[in-house]
């Protein structure tokens, strides 16, 4: 699998990261090495294997319905965050 | 250094001395580099933590630029239990930057050195936690085990390394990065202190829906003498180097010695293992390194709009390595390919598991190599590609969810340590740190 100039541009897009001009070469040349080397799994016969992948089979357990609500912690982060006021984040303008 | 053991008996005097000497001695060893803050958080004997364990208040960081400026607003759950058991979190150590690397250097503190030869690396990521306790300015620390992240660094710096069952460790407060991998576990100066480490950060927590909710505990039942059918992979160790081979040879004859029997057993080719990995755990740190975004935590880059705020935060913010592999993770996730890989990549989780299944049938513990060769000297593994083989030997303990302690077991001829891992079934804790233990002793 060769990323190309385009790919890369997309996977910026979908990552919300800008790559340097200078690095894209290198970057497009690590990503594809990996990905062809990782094309070795095609070499395994996965026919009939469970397609979704679980540590414990077991269902996750329940607890009692009981609602909770530890404010110390959103006011921490609120009061860590990079721009806040009161209960709110501070964002540049969202709507034009 | 005084033993975990010995520092559990210690009187709240002796343990301010303790403390008070420690700290000078964090200071006269500044130059490895193995912590990034000197925070204290409970009374007790103090325990270095990694930099992605929530210590409340602590600035927590991941080793990241994203994450200057963040303060965690409440206690991971080992901290939690440390706290209960009379033990103290002392000090922030040093990582690969979100645990993505085998050798610090992708730390934004800069790298740390192995206290055993500087010009090697220590390993990764919780490369900072074993250099401290390898290098006598830590009783014991916490890492997180991601792909061998703990086992490693334990390896390259002549330490005990442990990573637990997956689930057996509340994930609570553990900056996530792959979180069907991630486990926290200890890294000791001997393998009875593992135990007991073990022993008080493991158990049921409500806040972990992927905890197995187990509080069953090893060092009471510890005991060496017991004789195990230890399973050797010589199709694996012929990949490693002299000094490795030599050792494991030397290692397999002391297991013979203490009355253990020794089977030949196979494992999958280790290369499906690395390609499973990067794929699994790449898709999962993109999902998981998306809260990183400007806005709720850390760092914010100067922006005019907010798509802009998101770009620029993230490419300012975070390092190559993890630009490397959010990139790669958007890709087995993207439409098109996550078929081929993602998807893939799970169903040869299940082979990978199913193999190490049948081969439990057999033997209690495997005993392999922890990395192909001892410590590498800085900058010998250029490529990002020759990074991700050198961890061969761990990453399909973290996709099965298994058990495996690292253990040093030789010195080379220069005097660089040399470590070995066993691995057991999941949930038999017991079995490993009884192998261990042994072999420990016998050596």
């Amino acid at each position: 699998m060769q990323i190309d100039d385009q790919l890369l541009t997309r996977l910026e897009t979908l990552s919300m990261i800008r790559i340097d001009e200078r690095k894209r070469e290198e970057i497009i040349e690590e990503l594809s090495e990996f990905l062809n080397f990782a094309d070795n799994l095609k070499e395994l016969d996965t026919s009939g294997v469970d397609d979704k992948f679980a540590m414990d089979d077991a269902p996750t357990s329940l607890r009692e319905d009981i609602p909770s609500c530890n404010t110390e912690i959103s006011e921490s982060i609120l009061k860590n965050a990079p721009q806040s006021d009161e209960d709110f984040f501070i964002v540049p303008k969202i709507i034009e | 250094m005084i033993t975990l053991k010995e520092a559990l008996e210690l009187d709240s005097q002796a343990l301010q001395e303790l403390r008070n000497d420690l700290k000078k001695k964090i200071k006269a060893n500044k130059e490895l580099n193995a912590y990034v803050g000197l925070e204290e958080a409970g009374e007790g004997v103090p325990i270095a933590i990694k930099d992605n364990i929530q210590v409340k208040d602590w600035s927590v960081t991941c080793a990241s630029n994203i994450l200057q400026g963040y303060k965690a607003p409440y206690n991971a759950t080992v901290i939690e239990k440390m706290h209960q058991a009379g033990l103290g979190a002392y000090g922030r150590t040093n990582m690969d930057e979100f645990a993505m690397g085998s050798t610090t250097e992708s730390s934004c503190y800069g790298k740390t050195l192995n206290p055993c030869d500087y010009e090697r690396v220590p390993g990764g990521s919780s490369g900072g936690s074993a250099a401290a306790v390898a290098g006598g300015i830590a009783i014991a620390a916490l890492g997180s085990d991601t792909g061998g992240s703990i086992r490693q660094p334990a390896a390259y710096c002549g330490v005990v390394g442990m990573k637990p069952t997956y689930g057996r460790v509340s994930r609570y407060g553990l900056g996530a990065y792959a979180s069907s991998l991630d486990q926290i576990g200890p890294i000791t100066q001997n393998v009875e202190d593992a135990a007991i480490l073990y022993d008080i950060i493991s158990g049921s927590d409500p806040k972990d829906s992927t905890n197995a909710q187990r509080d069953d505990k090893v060092v009471p039942n510890l005991d060496p003498n017991r004789k195990l059918t230890i399973g050797i992979v010589p199709s694996y160790v012929e990949e490693a180097s002299e000094d490795v081979k030599k050792a494991y040879g030397k290692t397999v004859e002391v297991l013979k010695k203490m009355g253990h029997t020794i089977k030949e057993v196979s494992l999958l080719d280790a290369k499906y293992d690395i390609s499973a990995y990067y794929i699994t755990a790449t898709a999962e740190a993109t999902t998981n390194l998306a809260r990183y975004d400007g806005i709720r935590y850390g760092n914010r880059a100067p922006a005019q709009n907010i798509k802009e705020l998101y770009i620029n935060t993230r490419s300012e913010g975070f390092g190559d390595e993890v630009k490397r592999r959010i990139l790669l993770g958007n890709f087995v996730l993207s439409s098109g390919y996550y078929d081929a890989y993602y998807v893939k990549a799970q169903k040869v989780r299940h082979l990978i598991k199913e193999e190490y299944e049948k081969v439990f049938s057999e033997v209690d513990l495997i005993l392999s190599p922890v990395a192909p060769s001892v410590a590498p000297k800085f900058g010998e593994l250029a490529t990002p590609m020759q990074m991700y083989l050198s961890d061969m030997y761990t990453i399909s303990v973290n996709l099965a969810g298994l058990p495996a302690l690292s253990l040093p077991v030789a010195r080379n001829d220069e005097g660089l340590p040399i470590g070995l891992q066993l691995i057991a079934k999941p949930y038999d804790e017991q079995t490993l740190f009884d192998g261990a233990l042994g072999l420990e002793a016998a050596l």
